[in-house]
């Protein structure tokens, strides 16, 4: 043990961190048990034609040059996730802020509230409330009756192109829980001294927003936002299950993942989905750094 | 540098646990022999196919079965990865689309040597045998013949007083059905007819009776732009005169599972289908169905229709029980029995023996499936080569834009050469 003489850099990184290695020790096993041997096939793949049933021909960067060259249904969806990333994730977290200042002024019950407003996040993409919505909103559905009510009638929300994009927005938006929960420990943390200061300066409640509660708030809106983009470009389930794994009207739903899903399990082109996943993977990365880059000039990391 | 190495080690000791636990999983040895069994369906198939495999154990003891049963729609990846993975099940019910290609890759075995030596067909139907040949060797055998048909609703119909329409029965006709139903139709929100201008089998058998194939023997597209544009043209033109259900609803039939189809949600009194499907629509639908034939293209016209292999089952190559499985699909396919379980579920039984042994003890749904089938006369044409691999991915295509056209997006001049222009990429891609 001559490690207190002469430490070494990956000792002293040990015994520095050792804690957390500890707790990241299930994430290891699970990377490099699970996900990394695929992931490492999966980049080979994507150099080869690839159709389960015989062995895979390599065909250099072809499957590239294809998706970048002569691919509609790569733009098309790609534009309908761009969309989708878009709207639902400035609006979810709008929402999610939202309720949490409204949780956030010591009202009574307040852990039921926060259970509540939770729920649909624990349920998460999951099919069920994939199915429950596409029961919601179909042309005869629980969502056109109520609307029946004020005497308007309401299109067929899912089957219909003009539609069917909105309504996926509307049921990622539902699920603001977790970001909502992350957002109330967020506003804990700023000090009730500097608004009882602004309020005796005289400051509105909405000047006292702009200018204590979102600055103060900006670590967190940093990382609700980084983690329900990374969210949204993965999102597959809820248009899976609500097209039917068709994507359809008019290619409206064509979510990339789910385009990627069918190059790979219906068409059975694994290496050409492969090569997709990787240009996702590289799409995600780059946006995460670049938010990374400019978060210097509107985040501010009070110390 | 000791801690970094323990805790290496500690990760390999790990993983070597559990790879001993995964290990431990496996059955344990017994002399009996374990067929593993997949099919695509519903659960009244899974009971029908389970009630045989438990009459076949009981007449063959030491013989089990592990079956596996999924959708259409996920049986294909879950199939082909046990294949790539060297793990494919012992029987697998194969389909008319993908025969070739299993064939060709080696994935499922020849049944040649097996034929008369535990596997009987002196009284199968000739033109399923032929169904079941690739490249002039045997690798499925036809578990009942079927046809392409409409599921018809006939409580709707009589409620309004109309006939159903009869085998003479074209598209020119439908706009003065069509009248009649406005006016006589009791059934709130119900429409005359189902939208299938993205129907491929719609597509193919309209193509048939013009003369033409969809796809030729060797892959290629067996229609021409204009062909399609007068197909689009025609549903346009229904669209146009009320004859149809609204795009909206008609986009709630993603995937043809028949929960979503137009007859079970009540949007129109009829769905476009396959003869053997009669009895899973019955299911799920509280009014008396029956069935008809695709209408003619034009009056007279005939030919559009097959006695299509409804689905095969084949065995996997690397079985190591192939005779075992050959034994099991004679019992399949011949038994009185077996063949008074599965009815005409999965098509009508092809060995005359099982099919005149049943046939007594039809119930009504089962009769009409029966007597369709047997009864195509004029509509009947020549079984078509099976279609190419890239078929379901046309078809997907074809979907799309009938739907481009049906929401005014696209023109059906312009969506005829737009999707012969796909079609043809899709197929060369494939090919190529």
């Amino acid at each position: 043990m001559g490690r207190a003489v002469s430490p070494s850099f990956w000792s002293q990184l040990w015994s520095r961190n050792a804690g957390g290695y500890l707790f990241l020790l299930p994430w290891f096993l699970g990377f490099f048990g699970l996900t990394l041997g695929p992931m490492i096939s999966s980049l080979y793949l994507s150099f080869t034609n690839f159709d389960l049933l015989t062995a895979p021909d390599w065909v250099g960067p072809a499957n590239y040059v294809r998706i970048f060259t002569s691919d509609p249904k790569f733009s098309a969806s790609m534009r309908v996730t761009l969309f989708f990333v878009v709207f639902s994730v400035p609006l979810k977290l709008a929402f999610a802020l939202g309720v949490a200042l409204l949780l956030n002024r010591g009202m009574k019950g307040l852990p039921l509230y926060r259970a509540v407003f939770y729920l649909p996040s624990l349920l998460g993409a999951s099919v069920a409330i994939a199915v429950l919505w596409r029961q919601l909103f179909a042309g005869d559905g629980v969502v056109n009756d109520a609307l029946a009510i004020f005497g308007i009638k309401g299109p067929a929300w899912i089957s219909n192109p003009n539609y069917s994009l909105w309504t996926l927005v509307v049921l990622s938006i539902w699920q603001f829980g977790s970001p909502m929960i992350i957002f109330l420990a967020g506003l804990r943390q700023i000090p009730v001294d500097m608004y009882e200061a602004a309020s005796l300066d005289g400051a509105s409640k909405w000047r006292q927003f702009w200018k204590i509660t979102l600055p103060l708030l900006t670590p967190v809106v940093f990382f609700n936002f980084i983690i329900q983009t990374i969210e949204a470009f993965k999102s597959f389930t809820p248009a899976f299950i609500i097209s039917g794994g068709t994507g359809n009207p008019i290619n409206s739903t064509l979510f990339y993942t789910l385009y990627l899903y069918q190059e790979a399990f219906s068409f059975f082109r694994m290496g050409y989905a492969s090569a997709l996943a990787w240009i996702l993977l590289a799409i995600v990365g780059f946006f995460t750094a670049f938010s990374f880059l400019t978060s210097k000039y509107w985040v501010h990391y009070d110390d | 540098m000791s801690i970094s190495i323990d805790r290496r080690q500690f990760l390999m000791g790990s993983t070597a646990l559990l790879a001993a636990a995964a290990a431990g999983v496996g059955p344990a040895m017994s002399q009996e022999t374990r067929m593993r069994l997949i099919f695509w369906g519903g659960q009244a198939r899974a009971d029908r196919t389970y009630g045989v495999t438990d009459l076949y154990t009981k007449a063959n003891p030491g013989t089990t079965f592990d079956g596996e049963f999924l959708a259409f729609a996920d049986y294909w990846p879950k199939l082909a990865t046990q294949t790539a993975g060297g793990n494919s099940p012992d029987v697998i019910q194969m389909d008319y689309r993908y025969i070739v290609e299993y064939a060709n890759r080696g994935a499922i075995a020849p049944l040649d040597e097996f034929v008369g030596n535990g596997l009987n067909l002196d009284d199968f139907d000739k033109d399923q045998l032929d169904g079941g040949k690739v490249g002039g060797k045997l690798y499925g055998i036809s578990l009942g013949a079927n046809s392409v048909a409409i599921v018809v609703n006939q409580t709707a119909f009589e409620e309004a007083g109309i006939e159903i329409p009869n085998r003479d029965f074209s598209y020119a006709d439908l706009p003065a059905l069509a009248e009649q139903w406005k006016s006589k139709n009791k059934r709130a929100g119900m429409a005359l007819w189902s939208d299938y201008s993205g129907g491929e089998p719609g597509l193919d058998n309209w193509l048939r009776q013009r003369g033409k194939p969809l796809y030729t023997a060797d892959g290629k597209a067996g229609f021409t732009a204009d062909d399609i544009t007068e197909w689009f043209q025609m549903w346009a033109d229904l669209r146009a005169a009320g004859c149809l259900v609204s795009p909206d609803d008609q986009a709630l039939d993603a995937t043809d599972a028949i929960e979503n189809t137009m007859i079970t949600l009540g949007k129109a009194p009829m769905t476009y289908a396959n003869s053997n499907q009669l009895i899973a629509f019955q299911a799920v639908n509280q009014d008396t169905l029956t069935m008809i034939n695709y209408p003619r293209a034009k009056p007279g016209s005939g030919g559009g229709h097959y006695r299509k292999p409804s689905m095969f089952f084949s065995l996997g190559a690397g079985s190591k029980q192939l005779p075992e499985g050959a034994k099991f699909i004679d019992f399949f396919i011949r038994d009185p029995e077996a063949g008074k379980i599965l009815g005409v579920e999965r098509g009508i039984p092809c060995s005359k023996a099982q099919r005149e042994a049943i046939a007594p003890t039809l119930d009504p749904q089962s009769q009409i499936a029966l007597d369709y089938v047997s009864n195509l006369g004029d509509l009947l044409g020549p079984l078509p080569p099976s279609p190419p691999a890239a078929a379901g991915e046309v078809g997907v295509a074809f979907k799309t834009k009938s739907q481009e056209v049906a929401f005014g997006q696209q023109s059906p001049q312009d969506a005829g050469p737009a999707f012969f222009q796909q079609a043809t990429e899709i197929l060369a891609r494939a090919a190529g």
